[in-house]
């Protein structure tokens, strides 16, 4: 790589060398039974160059030929992508705790028999159609330019994904349990979900109407979508966020506190630089219902006249390879601030609502507007302040921005889900339509 | 590349070795607004190795030759893992040993227009949104995804297939003082760059849309009776039927394998579904799947009767069913799974005026905006819409997502058209991104659908 960025100086005005090597491995359970390994060596280059205020971009997955994968990124030139930013140079960063390497050494056969284990609890306690998932992951992250930066990142990860899925309706109640060194999960948080399941069996028929929705962490990413569209640097250039206008501004509940949070090393994946080199921070987006910030990458703080704040990640919303991609203004660490209520005190302060503890359709709909429109999957009905079963063919709708100004109150807790880390939030006057 | 291969896989341990090596050429433009985003040529590499051991069935994805033996070692290992843990060791079918080269032809080969005349048309048709006052911004790109394919298995297949897909997608936002609206505009195929000549009415059309949107009345939650143009009934055919005809899906759903069974009466008698992937020059087009069978014609409902299934080999033998070769990957980074290849709602009688007073009162809703199954529940988007009034279009509504029951809307689907129309673009994302995955349909008349509205 030392060579490569030898050689691109030559030849342009500045470079950037983008290593990411994951491997990976998951041993997947379906009705309770072992049905897959599957394991993953895969490592990359993606490789960016500017040049007369242009940029050069290329990638591979074998470097084997280091003047032809120059030769790509300087083809690319003649594009003329405009890169009117300079590489950082980031240097002295703070040291997380992201990679036990025991990690490495979680075998196949351990995770089957934790899964296992699991699967056997849960088989005799529930009717449900059981799938597990167990992995583990190692990633390198390499981020040098001719700057002068030279960053690497090694995380691990251990986790489990138990979904139990409602016969015949295909809907299930999933969780994700995910640390940084390898783990089991507990009896406890097996128990909970069991009762869970168990309580919410019967099927109920209930008429549209407007009521309350408890938004689990499980569906959070609904709202997240909505809410990065509109926070991005990327939408606020291409003048399509509803919010543009509003920071500083009132546009929620005081009880939302929207953040980033890279220094997190108490779980996976903590970063001090992001996928361009710059500095990462603790990042606040909204903060008590006030529009604080929006977040950017070099690219689009250019354009903008501002700074980086260390938010250009190589993905998109359905994930890939990160190799492929340029980066863009995105979230990693995503979180909303706590509240003061246990999962317990919100269910027993619905009177009639709906535990929306999966989405199905987040991505439809008009994601700039933060409208949305999902189908439960599944969705708890609770009456009384208890959960008495399960709606089935309903949706929940609205706008993210009017939803979370309805908000009664906030988890106590964060959980590992899609997207981030969240807490289950509260909301009332929603609308849940039915047949 | 045959010979490489198989000194690799000679040195397998194992009942049955397969390894798929690809090389993935990749030319991207994007667009955002005016402004040129990303522009480039990229290749990749990569091989995927299958083992079947002692009744245990795995893969390793790996990308530097020199990790092949480790490939290996990892996947008899596992391969022994699931064989010792499981009760009933996987077997495959059975299948004919295939020799073959396949090389599409292609009309207009993308690969020899230069990425200069690309990007020249791509501009051009972007220009055609933007220069619209109310169009506050574009993302359109312009894709082409080669594939080449060498397939060798322990059996002595041996095949290499290139698949060359191109296309131009993206989408177009409106806006006017708080209020966004977008739509989407794609198309592209299998078959070659002509495919993305002569779209300027496509693109005026898609641009008349999301400016009539910015006037349009969101629609009110509720249930109604609904006419579904092609393109949504295609997402119908593809995410709500189509998922559940794929093997792997219904084998971990016993609930749902029971009433997915060969014979059994699941929808309405004017409803009948098949999947043609050997159909030319359609998106979803291929000769060999990525376990190297030969795909076939499926026809999988007829009047309401489920007749057929998708398979791998793997699942052909634990249903006990015939192989259809629907078992195909992304690309090098993954194992193939079940895909659908070229699905559709079989075209009747019916012309869209004749169901239109067939549904007197309710909505005509268009073009899909993403959807998704969970077993038999499903959820997906309509761009946009309009309310009927007595058999005649009304106003455009706006805002619509609807969801429903599988079993229930295979029942209430009353009528279908007699126009038939097959997907430019794909794009389907069960764990992989399948960019050929086509779907198509007529018009059909449903009843009793849950829209959500906002």
């Amino acid at each position: 790589m030392e060579k490569l960025l030898e050689m691109a100086k030559k030849v342009c005005d500045q470079a950037e060398i983008y290593y990411n090597e994951p491997n990976s491995s998951e041993v997947l359970f379906q009705k309770g039974e072992l049905h897959d390994i599957e394991s993953q060596f895969q490592s990359g280059i993606a490789l960016r160059i500017i040049k007369d205020g242009k940029l050069g971009f290329s990638y591979t997955k074998n470097l084997i030929d280091r003047e032809e994968f120059l030769q790509n990124a300087l083809d690319s030139l003649k594009g003329g992508v405009k890169a009117g930013y300079s590489f950082p140079l980031t240097k002295e960063l703070p040291q997380f705790n992201t990679y036990d390497p025991h990690v490495e050494k979680v075998t196949s056969v351990e995770m089957v028999d934790h899964c296992q284990g699991m699967a056997d609890v849960i088989m005799e306690e529930t009717d449900a159609e059981l799938e597990i998932a167990g992995y583990k992951e190692t990633r390198t992250i390499r981020i040098m330019n001719t700057n002068g930066t030279d960053l690497q990142n090694i995380s691990g990860s251990n986790g489990y994904w138990v979904n139990l899925i409602y016969p015949g309706g295909g809907a299930g109640l999933s969780r994700i349990f995910e640390e940084k060194k390898p783990f089991t999960v507990s009896k406890k948080d097996i128990a909970e979900l069991i009762e869970l399941y168990n309580s919410s069996s019967k099927v109920i028929d209930i008429t549209s109407d407007k009521m309350q929705v408890l938004f689990m962490p499980g569906c959070m990413y609904t709202f997240l979508w909505r809410l990065l569209s509109g926070t991005s640097a990327k939408s606020i250039f291409e003048n399509i966020s509803p919010i543009k206008e509003d920071i500083g501004k009132k546009i929620m509940s005081d009880m939302i506190s929207f953040y980033d949070d890279p220094h997190d090393d108490s779980v996976p994946g903590a970063r001090s630089f992001d996928d361009e080199g710059v500095r990462t921070r603790k990042f606040s987006i909204i903060e008590k219902g006030v529009l604080k910030n929006f977040f950017y990458d070099l690219n689009y703080a250019k354009k903008l006249n501002a700074e980086s704040t260390g938010h250009g990640y190589r993905s998109s919303m359905w994930g890939g390879d990160p190799i492929t991609m340029t980066p863009t203004p995105s979230l990693r660490h995503p979180r909303i601030e706590i509240g003061d209520k246990s999962f317990e005190e919100l269910v027993s302060m619905m009177d009639t609502g709906i535990i929306l503890d999966g989405a199905m359709g987040a991505h439809s709909g008009n994601i700039p507007n933060g409208d949305y429109s999902v189908g439960v999957s599944p969705g708890l009905y609770v009456e009384n302040g208890e959960i008495i079963g399960r709606v089935k063919d309903v949706m929940v709708a609205g706008n993210v921005y009017d939803t979370l100004k309805k908000v009664i109150a906030v988890e106590n807790k964060l959980h590992t889900c899609w997207g981030g880390r969240m807490p289950a939030i509260l909301c009332e006057n929603i609308s849940v339509s039915s047949k | 590349m045959h010979q490489r291969l198989k000194q690799i896989l000679q040195k397998a341990d194992a009942d049955y070795a397969d390894i798929r090596y690809e090389i993935k050429k990749n030319i991207f433009i994007t667009l955002n607004g005016k402004e040129l985003s990303n522009i480039g040529s990229t290749t990749t590499d990569g091989y995927v190795i299958r083992i079947l051991k002692n009744g245990g069935f795995t893969s390793v994805a790996f990308t530097k030759e020199t990790d092949a033996e480790k490939a290996l070692k990892t996947a008899e290992e596992n391969a022994e893992l699931i064989g010792n843990t499981i009760e009933k060791p996987v077997k495959i079918a059975e299948v004919p040993v295939i020799k073959d080269t396949f090389i599409p032809e292609l009309k207009e080969d993308p690969r020899k227009i230069p990425i200069e005349e690309k990007l020249s048309l791509l501009r051009h048709y972007n220009d055609i949104p933007l220069s619209h006052e109310k169009v506050a911004m574009t993302n359109m790109r312009y894709f082409e995804v080669t594939r080449e394919k060498y397939f060798l298995s322990s059996e002595g297949t041996e095949i290499h297939e290139d698949l060359i897909t191109t296309g131009i997608g993206g989408g177009i936002t409106s806006k006017d003082g708080n209020l966004v609206q977008n739509v989407r505009i794609g198309a592209g195929g299998s078959d070659g760059f002509y495919t993305l000549r002569d779209l300027d009415g496509k693109f005026e059309e898609r641009t008349k849309i999301v400016i009539d949107l910015l006037k349009a009345e969101p629609v009110k939650a509720g249930s109604y009776n609904c006419i579904l143009n092609q393109g949504l009934a295609g997402v119908f055919a593809h995410e709500a039927f189509g998922h559940f005809s794929e093997a792997d899906i219904v084998e971990s759903l016993p609930a749902m394998r029971k009433k997915m069974q060969i014979g059994n009466k699941l929808g309405s008698d004017v409803l009948s579904i098949t999947d043609n992937a050997t159909l030319p020059n359609q998106l979803g087009f291929y000769k060999y799947d990525d376990e190297g069978v030969a795909v076939r014609k499926v026809n999988l409902l007829r009047n309401g009767v489920l007749t057929g299934r998708l398979h791998s080999r793997r699942t052909a033998e634990e249903f006990d069913e015939p192989i259809s070769g629907h078992c195909v990957a992304e690309d090098f980074r993954y194992a193939p799974i079940i895909r659908m290849g070229t699905i559709f709602i079989e075209p009747q009688e019916k012309t869209l005026e004749q169901l239109m007073a067939e549904l007197v009162d309710g909505l005509y809703i268009l073009d899909p905006k993403g959807g998704q199954t969970s077993g038999e529940n499903f959820t997906f988007g309509a761009q946009y819409g309009y309310l009927v009034k007595n058999g005649k279009k009304d106003r455009m509504i706006r805002d619509i997502n609807i969801s429903g029951n599988l079993y229930k809307t295979l029942m209430d689907i009353t009528a279908v058209g007699n126009d038939l129309k097959l997907g430019k673009t794909g794009g389907c994302g069960k764990g992989q991104t399948n960019i050929r995955s086509c779907h198509g349909a007529p018009h059909i008349l449903v009843k009793n659908v849950v829209i959500g509205g906002v």
